[in-house]
């Protein structure tokens, strides 16, 4: 929509009640945009029309950029945030798996040794591999927390793997921590 | 180096996306989406801001609270409605929610300051000041404090960054009607301000709406 200068004059009142349609609105913006003469008539109409040709505030930009980085900022705070509070749901599967792999291993170790020698390996060789798990007159269960080094003997375990012995005492489950330092993750 | 390649290309794909297929794929979380959005909005934003707050500082701290909410908040966004009404809702309630801490935190040094300026205008410094100051950004950021935060953006977004009114309801969550309300109170209140500071400008608008 086009207006021509006198049209727009008569909008000045109507502009400033809201009582416009939209297209008309905006073709007095424009109009005011490109004519100094009813510019100049509309404020004195009305001092509010000199906000109506008010463009945007400019931002330049190295402001821009500085917005942007601190945005990332931002971003990574809350992400790390996001992080930090996760622990409590992450401890508690950690629990879960904890005792997940103590039941595992509380299945597994009894019968570990001789399971876990190749299964046609000769009864000498499997009865070394079961004593690289129990040390020697480990009769009773080792103390709770007794680190208990890799013996040696047959080759079935890897030589930098160290045994944790956590039982707590005869007729309980045994649990045994395996750290094998051998596997790069 | 072919990773550095497809970044600018991506950079650049982006660059001519529109606002909403960007937020689509933000939401999704491609970060260069994000950022072209950022890059693309920032000086609407950070005008929008700076009407309502009063001065540049504020106004590029409220554009990152803004874009860090925008960032947060992806996951709700309806690609259904504008991106520009969603940016606008967030950086608007934001900018008043700082205009409104702000002033509780200035109440006890305006109170002093309200002394002073009135003492000023007896002896005809302030008008003076105002005859001189032809901006009217400047003339905005002086006469809008006796404006409530909600009429103020109601004013600027309406006015200045020309707005529909159904838009504006939007993005201050309320009626049209009363965003009507909003925009006659702050041109009562303006006018008023105009005759009072600067009554070379004022012109024919002693007339009472």
């Amino acid at each position: 929509m086009i207006l021509s200068c006198s049209e727009v004059r008569d909008r000045f009142d109507a502009y400033g009640a809201e009582a416009l349609a939209a297209g008309e609105r905006r073709a007095v913006r424009e109009h005011l945009g490109s004519c100094e003469a009813c510019r100049a008539e509309a404020s004195a109409s009305d001092s509010l029309f000199v906000f109506a040709r008010a463009g945007a505030t400019p931002v330049l930009p190295e402001e821009t950029a500085g917005i942007l980085a601190a945005v990332r900022t931002g971003i990574a705070f809350k992400k790390a945030e996001r992080r930090l509070e996760s622990p409590p749901v992450r401890r508690r599967m950690g629990k879960l798996f904890s005792a997940a792999a103590a039941v595992a291993l509380t299945l597994l170790v009894p019968g570990a040794p001789a399971r876990r020698s190749p299964p046609d390996a000769p009864p000498a060789e499997r009865e070394a591999a079961r004593r690289s798990f129990v040390p020697a007159g480990n009769s009773a269960p080792a103390p709770a927390g007794e680190i208990l080094e890799k013996t040696g003997g047959a080759r079935k375990y890897p030589a930098d793997a160290t045994i944790y012995d956590f039982s707590t005492g005869a007729g309980e489950p045994r649990v045994v921590w395996i750290v094998d330092r051998s596997i790069d993750i | 180096m072919e990773l550095v390649y497809s970044e600018e290309r991506h950079r650049q794909e982006a660059r001519e996306l529109p606002d909403r297929e960007l937020a689509v794929q933000a939401r999704a979380g491609d970060m260069l989406a994000f950022e072209a959005l950022v890059l693309r909005k920032t000086p609407a934003v950070v005008s929008v801001a700076r009407r309502i707050v009063g001065n540049a500082e504020d106004a590029r701290d409220v554009a990152q609270m803004a874009f860090l909410r925008v960032w947060e908040q992806l996951a709700r966004y309806d690609e259904t409605y504008s991106f520009n009404t969603w940016l606008y809702r967030i950086a608007t309630n934001l900018a008043i929610d700082f205009l409104r801490s702000s002033r509780s935190r200035q109440k006890a040094h305006t109170a002093t300051l309200h002394l002073v300026r009135l003492r000023e205008e007896q002896t005809g410094i302030e008008t003076s000041r105002a005859a001189e100051d032809d901006s009217a950004s400047r003339l905005f950021d002086r006469i809008a404090g006796r404006l409530t935060g909600k009429q103020k953006a109601a004013f600027v977004l309406r006015e200045m960054e020309d707005l529909e009114t159904s838009e504006i309801a939007v993005i201050l969550s309320c009626g049209e009607s009363t965003v009507r309300n909003h925009l006659f109170n702050a041109r009562r209140i303006l006018r008023k301000e105009i005759e009072r500071v600067a009554p070379g400008l004022a012109g024919r608008s002693g007339k009472k709406r």
